[in-house]
């Protein structure tokens, strides 16, 4: 093999700590290498010329670009070797930024440690073999998981680009978190007035199929081929017949269920709809509630019911849907505030939630619309508002800011002044985060026009004091301590990954940051791809966003699918195992280990052997290191291959 | 033996449905057994049950798979037995399990040290405690304890874990709820350097003969091992001790959850080598991380042999 070694400065960031040139010439010695130079940036224009220059001009057989992790460039060189009509496995690529210049500064200890592993690149590459990618039809139906905002765009723009669309929603309606707000910012429009249309054109529309109160269970296949099995969760009501009437819920004894909805500030019955424009307006029975289900007795809901909708019997029911691409958008949930001694650690019932406060402000939600103390129901007159509960805060394991809590804080403040005009509020922040269009005007006017009173410090204790509670904290523009008596605290709790995002992300083969959130394929090139091919994510499921971010990620994530379905045929990844049928001895390990089924068994003239399909196989290696005698190999990582790496490196 | 005729009997009675039947019976002198293929009645007679019946019969099983064979196992070879069932290379339709009480097997090795030579053996007569080696006219009494195999001594499982036939009575388990590892454990506190060079010193006069391998009843691999391939080329044909370490590494790894520990590795190993050390401190991880023990239960699979999202007891995300 005729090797081809080019060592980038990338600017100053390798070359700084790196002499490029003289890997170059250790390089020239290394056995295969019949030319080395070091480039400026070896991926701009002129420098993949000059590889394309040299592959021709030396009748080059392989390539090895060091330079900065395959993550960035890798696909770009593979392009330059192809273009040069080489196959694009005769390339290897040295990382000697990201694993070099970058965490040293001895310039001869990090020359020394990129001769090694360009030493070790050019002799993987005289192991490697050409591979060709095959082609494989793909199935152009997508699946949306979550109902939130950013899953309802990502929903219509695809259904609008014409894809059949599966939407899978965790609770009986979709509209999630931005449902039961009342208010967005900073416009201060309604917020159901805006998602409400849209919550109905997804079930109104044609190419949409909804399943709500349904969970993943399980997804096996590959981009373009995923086989999804959903799980509909028993509503004890059958959905078909059910016209939302209410009467059930109306009716029902049972007073005392969990209302998730209106964030527990009241009680719900065990058969309910969450709220009035819920989608689809279905009732569901709360079993942990209900009378009939637990003790066999009452059965009220099924004689009031007017379209006999009722069955006790209901069992969860599985149903599987083929898609060939996948939108995650499950969204956020609430910070466990409790752990916050200091606030009450839950204690105090006039301590709410931000989103307590907005089902609170909403008409439609349990209070009419009207602000009052969860303690006596008595409108409060002093509110205090408290920024970052469970953001920028290492103590609870949260170091991230949420984002948007600045701004609604904002919005509530001002709303309280619009509900209770005699009413003071007050908001202890540690700074205002307002980056965004016309958000900083909105955080002014809650100040100047609204008279909020912003307090910049943090609250150290808040305890009750007759009817009333103490919250005092520091003021540390003034340098002075502050009390006030706040008839009701307002915490603004920061957003962290949704309950189950982790588990759903080992369905999706995912990556996920320490806190839960989804790892974007790139964090600035790649907003919206994962790791997995055909998987995608939209929304707060990859960190903290508000609404027009989310909606935004929704479009972009619907813009990538119908992408991809622009195609009518993939190219599968020839990175996969295959089985080196001679040497099988069809013990079944491998078959036994594979994570994603990949590996079959086969009749090979009466004898058993493994077989991997090339589609499904992920590429993960598994097998290989499972089977003893190396019968099975991962292509482009073959033991041989491997092995030749070691050996350049550990030499003796 | 006392049940040494009762087996007979029920190899009798169940060979007509088998092709086979491996026992054990007197070999080139009286001081040692050899694997005994039983085919019809002449043979029966010949099978001999004795504490010279140290080979691991299990081993001739994966190579039989298609035939119906029947096989005589001590406890710790039944062991090998449910391993190869787990790992589907042996079908238990095929396979006749007789098994019996073991009370342990002599270590050749051990004899040989006790009486310096031992070429010609006369005669060898065992008693429960004691052992009588007439070697040229020179008789040598040995307590049996003293040359009973070390893996013996620590013995968990005396009585066949899975038999079709059982004959005599049953050993009381001697229950340590936990595999001996004391030696290793003695072992395991060395320092790196004199560890490496035990294993450099120890493993410098192996002659790549390749007999642990072939003892070994969970070796399956035969023909296709990674010692002799270029493809994928794991290790050189060069006589140094770098590739024989780097050959029993690999060895101790693809065993590692399986190898039950019957000890064949050691017994076969012509230069003694205690190999067995290796596969034992496999086991112990094993033991440690996923709590589990081959070959003892048949709905088990060892734990390097299915794919967990996570482990109970490797907690990846609190790294």
């Amino acid at each position: 093999m005729k090797i081809g070694v080019f060592v980038c400065h990338c600017g100053s960031n390798i070359e700084a700590t790196v002499d490029t040139a003289t890997v170059a010439a250790a390089a020239r010695e290394f056995p295969g290498v019949v030319f080395a130079t070091d480039t400026m940036y070896t991926c701009s224009e002129p420098g993949q010329d000059e590889i394309v220059d040299a592959i021709k001009e030396h009748n080059l057989d392989g390539i090895v670009v060091a330079s900065c992790s395959p993550r960035m460039h890798e696909q770009t060189f593979r392009r330059t070797v192809e273009r040069a009509g080489l196959n694009k496995y005769l390339f290897e690529m040295a990382n000697i930024r990201e694993h070099v210049s970058w965490i040293g500064k001895d310039r001869e200890a990090n020359t020394n440690k990129a001769v090694d592993l360009v030493r070790m690149a050019s002799e993987k590459l005289m192991n490697n073999q050409p591979l060709y990618p095959k082609k494989f039809t793909i199935n152009k139906r997508v699946l949306i998981i979550g109902g939130g905002v950013a899953g309802i765009q990502a929903a219509l723009d695809c259904a609008d680009g014409g894809l059949e669309v599966v939407m899978v929603e965790k609770t009986s309606t979709i509209g999630g978190k931005m449902a039961k707000l009342d208010k967005t910012f900073p416009t201060v429009d309604c917020s159901s007035c805006i998602l409400g249309p849209r919550m109905v054109d997804v079930a109104q529309h044609p190419n949409i199929t909804l399943y709500a109160f349904s969970e993943i269970e399980e997804i096996n296949g590959y981009v373009g081929n995923f086989e999804i099995k959903v799980k509909k969760k028993a509503t004890y009501v059958d959905w078909d017949a059910c016209t939302g009437c209410g009467i059930c819920m109306e009716k029902c004894p049972s007073k005392k269920a969990t209302d998730t909805f209106n964030e527990e500030i009241d009680f719900t019955k065990a058969i309910n709809i969450p709220f009035a424009q819920a989608i689809p307006k279905k009732a569901k029975i709360d079993p942990e509630f209900c009378t009939m289900l637990k003790k066999g007795k009452c059965g009220v809901c099924a004689k009031v019911c007017p379209s006999g909708c009722i069955d006790y019997e209901m069992k969860d029911e599985f149903i599987t849907e083929k898609v060939g691409a996948i939108v995650t958008a499950t969204g956020f949930d609430l910070f466990d505030w409790t752990v916050y001694e200091e606030y009450g650690g839950g204690r105090y019932p006039d301590v709410i939630t931000s989103l307590q406060y907005e089902r609170m402000l909403s008409a439609s939600g349990p209070t009419g619309g009207h602000i009052k103390r969860p303690s006596d129901g008595k409108e409060p007159k002093d509110v205090v508002f408290i920024q970052c509960v469970g953001s920028r805060d290492k103590s609870v394991g949260r170091p991230y800011c949420t984002g948007f809590c600045c701004m609604y804080t904002a919005k509530q403040a001002i709303l309280t002044k619009d509900h209770l005009p005699g009413s003071q509020s007050y908001v202890f922040y540690m700074d205002i985060r307002a980056a965004g269009k016309l958000y900083d005007e909105f955080t002014r006017r809650a100040m100047e026009e609204y008279d909020t009173n912003y307090i910049r410090g943090r609250v150290s204790m808040i305890y009750p004091k007759g009817d009333k509670l103490l919250v005092r904290g520091a003021d540390t523009l003034m340098g002075t301590q502050v009390e006030v008596d706040a008839d009701l605290v307002v915490l603004a709790v920061g957003a962290e990954a949704s309950k189950g995002a982790s588990k759903l992300a080992e369905k999706l083969r995912i990556s996920y940051d320490s806190y839960g959130f989804y790892m974007e394929g790139h964090p600035k090139l790649k907003p919206v791809e994962t790791n997995t091919a055909g998987v995608y994510l939209a929304g707060a499921c990859q960190g903290p966003k508000d609404i027009p971010s989310s909606v935004a990620q929704g479009s972009a994530a619907a813009a990538k699918v119908l992408g991809l379905f622009s195609k009518d045929q993939l190219e599968s990844d020839p990175q996969v195992s295959t089985v080196d049928i001679k040497r099988c001895i069809g013990c079944g390990k491998c078959i036994q280990t594979c994570p994603f089924g990949a590996i079959k068994e086969i009749d090979f003239r009466g004898m058993i052997k493994a077989n991997v399909i090339e589609t499904i196989c992920q590429g993960c290696g598994i097998c290989t290191s499972t089977c003893p005698q190396g019968a099975v190999q991962l292509q482009h990582s073959t033991d041989n291959q491997i092995l030749s790496e070691v050996n350049a490196l550990c030499q003796f | 033996m006392k049940f040494q005729e009762e087996l007979k009997e029920s190899i009798r009675k169940a060979l007509p449905e088998l092709d086979v039947v491996i026992g054990w019976c007197g070999s080139f002198d009286p001081l040692h057994a050899t694997p005994h293929f039983i085919y019809g009645e002449e043979d029966i007679e010949k099978l001999e049950i004795s504490p010279l019946n140290v080979h691991n019969l299990a081993t001739y099983l994966p190579g039989m798979r298609g035939k119906k064979v029947g096989v005589v196992v001590k406890g710790c070879d039944s062991r090998s037995v449910v391993e190869l069932l787990q790992e589907k290379l042996i079908s238990r339709d095929d396979i006749t399990i007789f098994g019996f009480p073991c009370t342990g097997v002599i270590d050749q090795s051990k004899v040989k040290k006790a009486i310096g030579y031992v070429g010609n053996v006369q005669s060898c007569d065992m008693s429960d405690e004691s052992l009588v080696v007439v070697v040229d006219d020179k008789p040598h009494s040995l307590k049996l304890s003293e040359v009973l195999a070390e893996k013996c001594k620590s013995c968990r499982y005396p009585d066949a874990i899975i038999s079709d036939y059982f004959v005599g009575d049953r050993i009381a388990k001697k229950d340590p709820a936990e595999p001996n590892y004391k030696e290793l454990e003695k072992f395991e506190k060395l320092a790196v350097s004199e560890r490496f060079g035990y294993w450099l010193k120890e493993l410098d006069r192996c002659i790549r003969c390749y007999a642990c391998r072939s003892a070994c009843p969970l070796c399956v691999c035969r023909d296709h091992c990674i010692a002799e391939s270029r493809d994928p080329h794991w290790l050189s044909q060069e006589n140094n001790v770098r590739d024989k370490l780097m050959f029993q590494v690999i060895h101790a790894y693809h065993m590692a959850g399986r190898c039950t520990e019957c000890g064949e590795c050691q017994r076969a190993c012509p230069v003694d080598i205690p190999i067995l050390m290796l596969k034992q401190k496999m086991n112990k991880e094993v033991l440690d991380i996923f709590n589990y023990e081959a070959g003892v239960n048949l709905k088990d699979t060892p734990p390097l042999l299915s794919f967990k999202m996570e482990e109970e007891n490797i907690t990846e995300k609190d790294w």
